[in-house]
């Protein structure tokens, strides 16, 4: 796995750098409680959360206040790294994130399967992995949350915009070198543009121009003659060498000689500081179009780049050697101008002394000395190069990763993003390597023994879904990632679904609507039956037999049908079946799928008709209660126990006075129970029914009488 | 089945504005509009960072401009908030004519009932009162509902209680249970269809019909007879009509919607799911989570409907689908989410605008046109 090195300990030889956070972080526990408190116990959550639980001492009954014996509250120990994108963000990201990769997923899956072709070589497929890119990125942060202003402050160089976060940063750079390969041909202006954007991520540790424009900005509104000042040359070269051709042109106009008392005596001086804007404002720029407020004229391709550029620099040279430059009295003016020409002209030691980061002399070789750099050979020479010049001693995670890109190292590149971006970086990036370098496709897509078999690209997606699945908000978009696993996806994703808890009827029917969509119908089953435990033993009990119905568990209806026997034994009363009428309407009439609570339905016909019979006295409902006594005894599924009661329940239809309701072979069947029900009391197990001693001999004696009244009937 | 589009089916215009929030959304509800420029909506909200839930009322700035295409969009700015100490399993909102303060009930998942006025003008949500835990539920409420008449609210639990809580001014807070199955049966949800019936939902797809004229159980049960074994599932939400009191519509598992016509009690109307072929389409394969009819029609009233006629509904559910249904017509899908849709509300004074809360952390709103 990248990012673990076998030793550990020394952090020159690592890859990734494990920082050491040798100060101890407090995690309050709001648990609200009033003191004393007895007792505290710790253990681990989902994810890296603590349940910690605090129990006060027991009530005493005189306290009589309603506080509550105890809580249980879950800590939360952060380590989002900088904390440069918040939990909620992070999250937001995660769902945003999961549409475009099902959708690149499924499109290479029915690439593979039309065609034995790699999708590399496709440029539909290039075209696909490009716009999941452009989606991903628009997750990662605005890029116009700044509205632009109708009337433009003139002195405002900088837009005050949401600060970028270097996760985005990040993202761009490998969309850049991986992904869009439309624009390959004019890499050095897109990485211009790049470090437009983000520049200001490197002046939290170090100078940069950024930061230089920044502070001359703070300056300027207290600058009167602002050619004067040698900061303002120094900011406006700077803003130069690194193509920000906008705030340079913008910078020059606040030139004093542009001010109309000045005009008449500093014509010849304002005339060079023109010429020299309007040669800025047409520097040649090898690309397809620019935005409305950049600088530059566009060509796309490289011919007439070249001639436009030779042209370019000819004008620049022409004015290097006018002789107008003798008559600008300005010191200041004449140096100040005369080494943006310098610049222009391609001079390392004016772009090295303007520029503070070596990205930033790295870009300004790609502007004036080498814009036809193509590959990502000479470019990493040149970067080793400007880093020599420019050493820096800070390690940045996003120069890391550029290195990386650069030097063609894939390894690196899968390190710097799993150090720095984690888990969701590595799932989501690794589409655009694979799409952009055949070296990355072999690295992430080779089976690794030592791993099990999976490639890398499997095992990053395991560890996302793993994170995923340990917040409780996200776990429900971790099926997406562990089902374009392979080898272990579906393993893990059983296991995730067996740990959802079940108390929560949403949760639960979310992991059901899960395994339906994953067709996991073991899964679901073990789900069902683990949640009708659970509702049985929370004394849900309709609730347990639904779902243990769903499941068709029958072991278990069987075990929770004895203890729903003893139940009834104890509770049912001509009042109280009431409230079982809705569990026998939910057992349904069919057995089977009740597993032994078919009886409570039968047992339920025979106490209803039983009661209208004595109510009524009349023969017919008499009839019907016989009819249901002898159903009763003969379904296998009646329990023994229940025999007795019943038979002494029925006293009075055996004693009916106008006719006997049972026939000779009816009475011998109940003389056959009763038979077994004796033989069955010698047995140690035997449970007695809560009856009076001589019950089992009226009954015997009135089954006796019936039998025969019955033989002389017939 | 004749399934005829018709031309105004296919342009039904509608504007939809997400709006991402930094918590998951248990509940949410339009609340009753004092004033015509005051819209409220509430949340119940349950944040995972700290694990903590609150009920926050939101103001709803609609569409500056009337033309639907341009304008700023709608804005939702925060309110006012309140936190409970634990999550929201149901939400209702009422405005009593006894006070310019809407009432907001929520039911917790430990088995609270709280009771919370807002103060639209002033930006306060306050408890009134509630009924604790104790002896109340045991577990969590699975559904409350309000009387139109603002004075009892009806409680059910997965523990086979049904309770009623006083909410007019006399005995606030004051409770009694109307029947308890001891756990044998357990309730999902629960609707008022006057102020003395109500009508329950429950697990196989059950549904019971309680009169307080007539206690000790249920007047009249519904059990349908298209379950069989294993294809049974929970009735999540029942909605029932102002003028069509004898019939339920529900909506549950397995995309299921039905209506059950007291009338006829043993022929419920099934209109969709349930294996039945009833329409030869499923809108939806999973949870049905929230039924509600949908007053907005695009007929000119409800009148042109007869009194067996299933009116116009719409749902939610677990496969992201937001859509109105129709007896008879296409269903019409407002929206087609890649995340479930846990809730929705349709405004009662605006019924073109709908209010829905995504499982991603998001609240949509729909204005129809």
């Amino acid at each position: 796995m990248p990012g673990v090195t076998s030793e550990s300990g020394d952090p020159t030889t690592s890859i990734i750098q494990l920082s050491q956070n040798p100060q101890p972080v407090t995690y309050p526990v709001h648990h609200g409680l009033k003191p004393p408190l007895s007792r505290l116990s710790i253990s681990w959550a989902r994810g890296n959360t603590l349940r910690v639980t605090v129990l006060r001492q027991p009530q005493q009954p005189e306290d009589g206040d309603e506080e509550s014996g105890g809580r249980v509250v879950e800590v939360k120990l952060s380590n989002n790294g900088d904390g440069e994108v918040d939990d909620a963000h992070w999250r937001r990201i995660a769902y945003g994130s999961v549409t475009p990769f099902a959708l690149l997923q499924s499109r290479k899956n029915s690439f593979s399967a039309l065609s034995k072709m790699s999708p590399l070589d496709s440029t539909e497929w290039l075209q696909y992995v490009m716009e999941y890119s452009k989606e991903i990125n628009s997750l990662l942060g605005n890029p116009n949350s700044s509205p632009s202003l109708a009337i433009e402050d003139s002195r405002e160089l900088l837009k005050d915009a949401e600060r970028p976060t270097a996760l985005k940063a990040a993202w761009e750079l490998m969309e850049v070198f991986y992904a869009d390969k439309q624009s390959e041909a004019w890499i050095p202006e897109r990485l211009l543009d790049w470090l437009a954007d983000y520049d200001c991520l490197f002046s939290g540790t170090q100078l940069t121009v950024h930061s230089k424009l920044v502070d001359f900005q703070k300056e300027l509104a207290t600058l009167q003659a602002v050619e004067d000042d040698p900061k303002y040359w120094e900011a406006i070269s700077s803003a130069l060498a690194i193509g920000w051709l906008d705030v340079v042109v913008k910078l020059l106009r606040l030139h004093g000689s542009y001010q109309f008392d000045q005009l008449g005596s500093r014509e010849t001086e304002n005339g060079l500081v023109e010429a020299v804007a309007v040669l800025i404002s047409k520097m040649p720029r090898m690309r397809p179009d620019l935005e409305a407020d950049k600088l530059g004229e566009c060509y796309k391709n490289k011919p007439d780049f070249m001639k436009a550029w030779e042209r370019w620099r000819a004008q620049i040279t022409k004015l290097d050697s006018s002789a107008f430059w003798l008559q600008c009295e300005r010191h200041q003016t004449r140096d100040g101008l005369k080494n943006m020409l310098q610049i222009m002209l391609g001079n390392s030691t004016s772009l090295s002394s303007a520029t503070f980061h070596w990205l930033e002399l790295f870009v300004a070789h790609f502007l004036y000395i080498r814009p036809f750099t193509v590959g990502l050979e000479s470019m990493y020479n040149l970067a080793q190069k400007c880093i020599q010049i420019k050493p820096t001693f800070v390690h940045h995670k996003l120069m890391g990763l550029l290195i990386g890109i650069l030097g063609e190292n894939p390894e690196v590149v899968l390190a710097e993003c799993s150090s720095s971006f984690g888990p969701w970086m590595m799932t989501h990036a690794s589409e655009l390597l694979t799409a952009g370098s055949i070296q990355a496709d072999i690295l992430l897509h080779e089976e690794r023994p030592k791993l099990g078999g999976i490639c890398i690209e499997e095992l990053n997606r395991l560890v996302y879904a793993q994170v995923l699945s340990s917040h409780v908000l996200t776990w429900q978009i971790a099926p997406i990632y562990l089902s374009s696993c392979t080898r272990q996806g579906m393993g893990l994703l059983e296991t995730v679904l067996h740990k959802q808890p079940v108390q929560h009827d949403q949760v639960l029917l979310k992991s059901i609507e899960i395994c339906r969509l994953y067709e996991l119908d073991s899964v679901s089953t073990n789900i069902m039956k683990i949640s009708g435990m659970h509702d049985w033993k929370h004394g849900k009990k309709g609730s347990g037999v639904f779902w243990l119905q769903q499941a068709r568990d029958e072991v278990r209806l069987v075990k929770i049908a004895k203890q729903l026997f003893d139940f009834v034994g104890k509770s049912v009363s001509d009042e109280s079946f009431k409230q079982w009428e809705g569990l026998l309407e939910l057992l349904g009439s069919e057995s089977g799928s009740a597993g032994g609570l078919d009886f409570l339905n039968k047992y339920r016909d025979f106490r209803r008709s039983l009661h209208q019979a004595y109510s009524g006295m009349t023969n017919d409902a008499a009839r019907k209660a016989a009819e249901a006594l002898i159903s009763l005894m003969k379904s296998p599924s009646t329990p023994q126990r229940f025999w007795l009661p019943i038979l002494y329940d029925s006293l009075q239809l055996f004693n009916w006075p106008e006719h006997p309701l049972l026939n000779v072979s009816q009475t011998n069947l109940l003389l056959n129970k009763l038979q077994e029900l004796s033989m069955a009391r010698l047995r140690p197990d035997f449970v007695d029914a809560d009856l009076p001693p001589e019950a089992l001999a009226s009954v015997r004696l009135a089954i006796a009488t019936n039998l025969g009244r019955a033989i002389l009937d017939e | 089945m004749a399934l005829i589009p018709t031309a105004d089916r296919q342009s039904y215009p509608f504007q939809v504005h997400r709006f991402p929030q930094d918590h998951y959304i248990d509940a949410l509800r339009w609340l009753p509009q004092i004033s015509a420029f005051h819209r409220h909506i509430v949340l119940a909200t349950f944040d995972s960072d700290n694990s903590t839930s609150s009920l926050q009322t939101l103001a709803f700035t609609p569409n500056s401009n009337s033309n639907i295409n341009s304008g700023s969009p709608p804005k939702l700015t925060h309110h006012a908030s309140q936190l409970i100490q634990s999550r929201i399993t149901s939400l209702k909102t009422l405005l009593t004519p006894q006070s310019s303060k809407p009432l907001i009930a929520a039911s917790t998942f430990s088995g609270s009932l709280l009771f919370l006025t807002t103060d639209l003008l002033n930006g306060s949500l306050d408890c009134e009162f509630s009924v604790p835990e104790k002896g109340f539920h045991s577990g969590s409420i699975s559904g409350i509902d309000l009387s139109e008449n603002g004075r009892e609210c009806v409680s059910v639990g997965k523990d086979g209680k049904i309770n009623l809580v006083s909410i007019g001014s006399g005995e606030r807070g004051n409770s009694k249970t109307v029947f308890d199955s001891n756990g044998l049966v357990s309730y999902t949800t629960v609707k008022w269809a006057s102020p003395v019936e109500f009508v329950t939902g429950g697990l196989g797809f059950t549904l019971h019909w309680w009169d307080q004229r007539r206690p000790g159980g249920p007047v009249s049960q519904f059990k349908p007879n298209w379950t069989s074994g294993t294809t049974s599932g929970l009735v999540h939400s029942v909605d029932i009509h102002p003028s069509r009191k004898h019939t339920c519509l529900a909506g549950g598992s397995a995309g299921t919607v039905f209506a059950w016509d007291l009338r006829w009690q043993q022929q419920p109307i099934i209109l969709f799911g349930a294996e039945t072929d009833a329409q030869d389409h499923s809108l939806s394969e999973s949870e049905v989570w929230e039924v509600q009819y949908d007053s907005h029609t695009r007929s000119s009233s409800i009148h042109n409907y007869s009194s067996s006629q299933i009116l116009p509904a719409m749902i939610c559910s677990e496969d992201g689908i937001l859509a109105v249904i129709e007896q008879n017509e296409d269903s019409i899908e407002l929206l087609a989410e890649p995340c479930a849709i846990n809730n929705f509300d349709i405004d009662r004074q605006n019924p073109t605008d709908v209010i829905c809360s995504l499982e991603w952390e998001s609240i949509a709103i729909l204005t129809r046109s």
